[in-house]
């Protein structure tokens, strides 16, 4: 496992020069105006980037209330008891209720559970295996819809949480099989 | 249901907000009113009436804290202060780095949220001029309905950080699009189509074949896999905007774009993302293995929850493809494949 680890590490640091230095090279031999290309594709990011504030706005504002409003702590202690049903401590769940909401939150509960019980704990493995294996999903639907002005986006948000609870599942009894 | 998640989440930070404020209000958190009992020490200097400030050693006894405040939190020995005389008598005023236990920090922060200094009333005795030392209490600026400013302050904060994100993004937006519009001149990404399409295609029947959104989307799943986080996103947004040339009716997300969003939320990973590795260290080739098997069973969840969903009367009903097939006959149907 850990020869495939260092290959796919290693593999993974050439990904972004081969794709910044190979495209256009590979351009060049196809006699594609590169420069000019370049400049063209580019000019499209700025528009995007302006696009996509009002629904990145939308949905951080009103994540960053709730956290504020100090909701989290009370649906921590709501939902303690459910926890014990699938194996879950309850130190990991406030992990699995922000995770998908925002990235630098469940970054900060990585650091205070490495912090306070050691990198090597059950529940930091935990934490970090479900910060590693999810994506933000509000950020991403806020982004990805965002740039292309779509506001009924129908199944996307439930299929993503839907994803997202299996992944914390996951999480959970894989780190216990491994680790428990 | 994006609607109502919004909806709740603004809702319910107002009801929680509103909860924990009256909560403190009926049980005293910050005893509004009453002196927190200290004692200044003077070190090897003495009260001096006339000086407008000087230092002075604020201490305060670990058992009448947690009974005063009826808290489990603990202060420090003593804190470096200094003493101030003003129109209302003296004030004490805490250095701004102090590191200080609930809930004083939340006292800071609501009193004095500009410089986050802790600042109180000295109430006691009359100091005398000379003295070494005083016992006495410190009285703060009445602190209520915390939440309430917290949420309102969150909320501007906010909207000020997504703004500043999606700004942010513009280099490498910017960046990863120029080069994806060489890779698509050079012809690259039809290649890529080709290589992927008899995997990618049964996830994403609507799109035809040979569109380049296949490529997009391939690149996207790919940038990923390796970790490269800043360079998926812009491959998504491209991949986003080669299915919405696709899609009929402009606002409405069709059943690709939803696939794309599940497996991007799901995100499959061989790489962990270099955040991770500065929280934990080493301590990632622990947790690697166990990230890698739960994003493969998350991303086989999220495809077939978006696939599944997509059947739903519901949904099916507002998909923009059906809608665009059956209620136009007129419109050349080069979609449906």
């Amino acid at each position: 496992m850990s020869i495939v680890r260092t290959l796919i590490d290693i593999l993974s640091l050439f990904v972004l020069p081969a794709l910044i230095v190979g495209v256009p090279m590979y351009g060049l031999a196809k006699k594609v105006p590169v420069y000019e290309s370049f400049v063209e594709g580019a000019k499209e990011g700025f528009g995007v980037a302006v696009r996509i504030i009002p629904y990145l706005v939308a949905i951080l504002f009103a994540i960053g209330m709730f956290r504020a409003s100090g909701a989290m702590d009370a649906l921590a202690t709501f939902l303690d008891p459910v926890l014990s049903l699938i194996g879950m401590p309850s130190e990991v769940l406030p992990m699995a209720i922000v995770r998908p909401l925002t990235g630098s939150g469940s970054a900060a509960i990585v650091a205070d559970l490495a912090n306070q019980y050691g990198a090597g704990a059950l529940v930091t493995r935990m934490a970090s295996t479900m910060f590693g294996s999810t994506e933000t999903t509000f950020y991403v639907i806020a982004v990805y819809f965002g740039a292309v002005n779509v506001s009924k986006t129908r199944h996307a948000l439930p299929a993503g949480l839907i994803a997202d609870f299996a992944a914390m599942l996951f999480a959970v009894w894989i780190c216990l099989w491994l680790f428990g | 249901m994006l609607n109502y998640i919004w909806a709740g989440l603004i809702v319910f930070s107002l009801v929680f907000a509103l909860f924990f404020d009256v909560r403190d209000l009926s049980r005293d958190t910050y005893r509004n009113g009453a002196p927190l009992p200290v004692a200044l020490d003077f070190e090897d200097r003495v009260f001096d009436p006339d000086a407008d400030r000087q230092p002075v050693t604020l201490r305060i006894a670990l058992d009448t804290y947690g009974e005063f405040y009826n808290t489990d939190a603990r202060p420090d020995s003593a804190y470096a202060a200094q003493l101030r005389r003003t129109d209302d008598g003296l004030e004490i005023r805490l250095d701004a780095d102090a590191s200080l236990p609930a809930p004083l920090d939340q006292i800071r922060d609501t009193t004095n949220p500009r410089d986050q200094a802790l600042q109180g009333t000295f109430v006691g005795a009359q100091l005398a001029a000379g003295a070494s030392g005083a016992i006495g209490g410190m009285e703060f600026a009445p602190v209520r309905f915390v939440k309430m400013q917290a949420i309102s302050a969150a909320a501007l904060d906010f909207a000020d950080t997504a703004a500043e994100i999606a700004l942010g993004l513009i280099g490498i937006l910017v960046l990863f699009l120029g080069l994806t519009k060489i890779a698509e001149d050079a012809g690259i990404i039809n290649a890529l189509v080709k290589l992927v399409r008899p995997v990618l295609g049964p996830l994403f029947p609507n799109i035809p074949k040979d569109h380049p959104a296949m490529g997009m989307i391939a690149l996207n799943l790919a940038a990923n896999v390796f970790g490269l986080g800043n360079a998926a996103t812009p491959f998504g947004i491209k991949a986003m905007e080669e299915l919405q040339t696709l899609n009929p009716e402009e606002e409405t997300a069709t059943d690709s774009m939803v696939m794309l969003l599940a497996m991007n939320t799901a995100s499959v990973q061989l790489v962990p993302p270099v955040l991770l590795i500065a929280l934990i260290g080493l301590e990632i080739n622990k947790v690697y293995f166990a990230i890698v098997l739960t994003t493969a069973g998350s991303l086989t969840v999220a495809i077939i929850a978006a696939k599944l969903l997509g059947r739903l009367k519901r949904y099916r009903d507002t998909d923009p493809m059906r809608l665009a097939s059956s209620t136009s006959s007129t419109q050349p149907d080069e979609v449906q494949s």
